[in-house]
């Protein structure tokens, strides 16, 4: 009986592991802390960067990935993509809008800008994860990725903080951020306009997290490579 | 007639599908995609479709509205991509602010689209392919290459502001089909085991990272080994072997043969072709059963040889079952360590641990007719001991128990170190496992456990084994008739399940640990009334010391009620977790009654011993 309970729990273990692997498909694997064995363990500004690039970039797939299923789950036929309000709750946070001004904010601000960002979409995606499961029969994808994009989100806004630690010469400004009242638009009792405030909610998520990605990637190119990548 | 008819109504079918056609043609004016190409500018393209009008072209306009603004603005640039199409250059364009377009003519609107920048991006094809060789092959038919391209001049790749992925596909040039390499987002591609002889086209088209869309392909790259002098002419004409059909053909043949000889009545062909796998069995055991079966009958199997006896041998005819190797040299070190674990000197006089009783039944389990003289160990333990456990024939008893050595070694220490009694702990090494022996015999192999731990030759392990039912504090041992009944009878269950072809009654020690171990946690209460002797009587007493709890309590309880075993009580000491030792007391018997010859004790003289 002994041998018997320890195959199954072997096998469970087994598959747990396996759909753990399965499942965080392109997941952010997880890097050594001290990979040389330091012992000032500290990560250079580079690995700072390469894991926050990696982090926005999954962030903004998974963000991609749910908003395509949502709008196929739930959009077609309802005419949301005509009504292009799309008024995302961190457009009061004025952020480059193409390269050039990419180019010329300083990286401070660009990174406090990121910050901001981010912080501006902790609220709502503590909202969303939870909201979402209230979604009549809303596929099990979906599910996870709304929290799995929250757990990013968070361990993206540490690694950014960081970064800001050790990039920022001087004192920390006004924290950036932008509160968002869209929660009683997640819990209408009309079916169609709460789907409709999922869809713009997850419409600005791919928009920002891309903005994110970009910065970043931006920011790295222009610190660490000398705009040479 | 109806032939013409038939025409007629093909006339009018066709005539209906070309007026249907030219309706068709009759289109609106469509924006047929909006596209940025390095996510700093953007192009938006139209169809200008059928006017209705042909005389008064109609002018169409594009008009454009970011979300944050109210009016509509015209296109500001009618003329760089192309004939309908509006080019937004990088100072109208915000890359992630909704746009709206909308393709109008004075007051009707014909098209409306809307969008943002970053969700447009489709970049342009990489520039600048060639390949190098890497190497070929020793045959000089196969070659691998490097190809290389540079990314799009317009996207800004260096300054970060835009990241690529490339996917690149190839063919030889007479063939239809492309093949793909998965997209890659370095600007090189190995293209391995290409063949010397023939030329490539390859192509390369990109996209944006976390996008789905592909921009278009590159132009085609041609790739000619001839151009290198490394084509193989000669080889060009290398008939392929048709691998396919050889495999095909060969594994129908292999199931149609091996169908056969299954289906074969033949018994010999079968078993050269497919040998029967011997599976290991300990003769006298269900192995399934040991897995499966109840505890109660797991410990009968293992008492098994006790049942057997009483089957067969009802009555005391235990004595007919014994049989010790008097002149054994190692039972003169196992006397001494008998000496050690009895308290009475007049165990001496058993050293002889069994009789050399020709007539004895050695009966393995189930098994009337038993051989004398070969007992062999290792025929009980072929399946669990190995082989050079077996030393001779005397030292094969040792190893009627299969005792493991790696398990016993493990578990010894353990035994050890729990052993309250410090006497015993010499004979500790001496694991013994309480058997309800089965009457078997040992002629020439004595029957005594090699415990590997001490190694010191065997126990004084004899035929029969009682189980242990309780430990007294003072490390002696109860044991329990009743159980072996229990087990007795479980294990006629379970023993003539099998085909016993065993000479000899030991089961292999790891399985009896479990019966041993599961039965003393089993049978914790004192049902040691008679003592726990074996019916069949004869114990060589050893120290065991037990280390299962239980057994603590229980035989705090059983002690008093009953006089501990005979003289002799042979005990195996259990692996790991739990090991008996038996601290062997003397049975209170008549002497006469007992019969001394060997030191057994017949049954019905432990049933008047005991009370």
């Amino acid at each position: 009986a002994a041998s018997t309970g320890g195959t199954l729990t072997g096998l469970l273990l087994v598959t747990l592991l396996v759909s753990h692997m399965l499942l965080t498909k392109e997941g952010v694997t997880s890097m050594p802390i001290c990979p040389n064995g330091s012992v000032n363990c500290q990560l250079t500004l580079e690995e700072l960067f390469d894991r926050a690039v990696k982090l926005a970039t999954y962030i903004h797939f998974l963000s991609s990935e749910i908003f395509n299923e949502f709008e196929e789950r739930y959009a077609q036929g309802r005419g949301f993509i005509a009504k292009a309000v799309n008024s995302c709750h961190t457009a009061s946070l004025t952020t480059p809008e193409d390269k050039e001004q990419a180019q010329q904010i300083h990286h401070e601000d660009l990174l406090n800008l990121i910050l901001g960002v981010l912080r501006s979409w902790n609220d709502p995606l503590v909202h969303l994860a939870s909201e979402v499961q209230r979604i009549k029969e809303a596929p099990e994808t979906i599910l996870w990725k709304a929290v799995e994009i929250e757990e990013q989100n968070k361990r993206l806004l540490e690694g950014m903080e960081k970064i800001v630690g050790r990039v920022q010469s001087g004192e920390v400004e006004n924290e950036i951020y932008t509160p968002w009242d869209g929660l009683p638009s997640l819990q209408l009792a009309d079916e169609d306009s709460r789907l409709f405030a999922f869809y713009n909610l997850l419409h600005c998520l791919r928009r920002d997290s891309h903005k994110i990605d970009n910065y970043l990637k931006v920011l790295k190119c222009r610190l660490i490579h000398d705009n040479n990548c | 007639m109806d032939l013409r008819h038939l025409l007629f109504i093909l006339a009018l079918i066709c005539a209906n599908d070309s007026l249907s056609a030219s309706d068709d043609l009759l289109q609106r004016p469509q924006i047929s995609k909006c596209r940025s190409p390095e996510m700093e500018t953007f192009s938006c393209f139209w169809t200008a479709g059928n006017a209705y009008n042909l005389t008064v072209p109609r002018i169409l306009q594009l008009l454009y509205k970011k979300s944050n603004e109210e009016d509509w603005k015209e296109c500001p640039d009618y003329i760089t991509s192309g004939q309908n199409s509006c080019y937004f250059n990088a100072s109208y364009t915000s890359v992630w602010t909704p746009y709206c377009v909308q393709l109008a003519s004075k007051n009707e609107i014909h098209d409306k689209k809307c969008f943002s920048v970053d969700e447009i991006v489709l970049p342009d094809p990489p520039v600048h392919l060639n390949w190098t060789l890497l190497n070929t092959s020793q045959t000089g038919i196969h070659g691998d290459i490097q190809v290389r391209w540079d990314p799009p001049p317009t996207a800004d790749v260096r300054k970060g502001w835009i990241t690529l992925e490339y996917e690149l596909q190839y063919k030889e040039v007479n063939e239809t089909k492309w093949k793909e390499l998965k997209p890659r987002l370095s600007t090189v591609a190995p293209l391995y085991s290409l063949k010397t002889a023939r030329d490539y086209e390859i192509r390369i088209r990109s996209r944006q990272r976390t996008s789905e869309k592909f921009g278009e392909f590159s132009e085609i790259l041609y790739v000619s080994f001839s151009q290198l002098g490394i084509g193989c002419d000669h080889c060009t004409e290398e008939v392929e072997f048709p691998w396919f059909l050889v495999v095909v053909f060969g594994v129908c043949g292999l199931a149609v043969t091996v169908i056969s000889i299954m289906l074969s009545k033949q018994p010999r062909l079968k078993m050269l072709i497919f040998p029967p796998v011997p599976v290991p069995k300990i003769k006298g055991i269900d192995p399934d059963l040991l897995k499966k079966g109840k505890l109660d009958e797991v410990n009968s199997i293992l008492a098994c040889h006790d049942i057997y006896k009483t089957q067969l041998y009802s009555d005391d005819l235990w004595v007919e079952f014994i049989e010790l190797d008097i002149e054994d040299p190692d039972e003169k070190n196992r006397a001494s360590d008998t000496d050690r674990l009895l308290s009475e000197d007049d165990l001496k006089s058993h050293n002889c641990l069994g009789a050399k009783d020709d007539d004895s039944g050695r009966a393995s389990c189930c098994e009337p007719d038993i051989p004398e003289t070969d007992f062999s160990a290792s025929d009980t333990c072929d399946a669990t001991s190995d082989s050079d456990q077996f030393k001779k024939a005397a030292e094969k008893e040792e190893d009627l128990l299969c005792l493991d050595r790696q398990d016993n070694d493990e578990s010894l220490p353990s035994l050890a170190n729990t052993d309250p009694q410090g006497r015993h702990r010499n004979t500790q090494s001496e694991n013994s496992l309480l058997w309800a022996p089965f009457g078997d015999s040992l002629e020439s192999p004595r029957p005594s456990v090699h415990t590997q731990m001490s190694n010191q030759n065997s126990l004084t392990s004899t035929d029969f084994y009682a189980q242990v039912s309780d430990i007294t504090p003072a490390g002696r041992v109860v044991l329990s008739p009743g159980q072996k009944s229990k087990l007795g009878r479980a294990q006629r269950e379970g023993c003539t399940e099998q085909n016993f072809a065993v000479d000899n009654t030991y089961f292999c020690e790891a399985d009896v640990k479990k019966c041993i171990a599961v039965t003393s946690h089993e049978e914790n209460e004192p049902r040691v009334q008679e003592q726990g002797y074996n019916e069949d009587g004869y114990f060589t007493t050893e120290s065991l010391t037990t280390t299962v709890a239980n057994f603590g309590a229980s035989t705090a309880a059983a002690p008093s009620s009953e006089t501990p075993v005979a003289d002799y009580t042979s005990i195996h000491i259990v692996q790991s977790p739990q090991g008996l030792v038996l601290n062997a007391t003397a049975l209170p018997l008549p002497d006469k009654e007992f019969n001394v010859s060997c030191g057994y004790v017949s049954t019905d003289q432990l049933n008047k011993i005991m009370p």
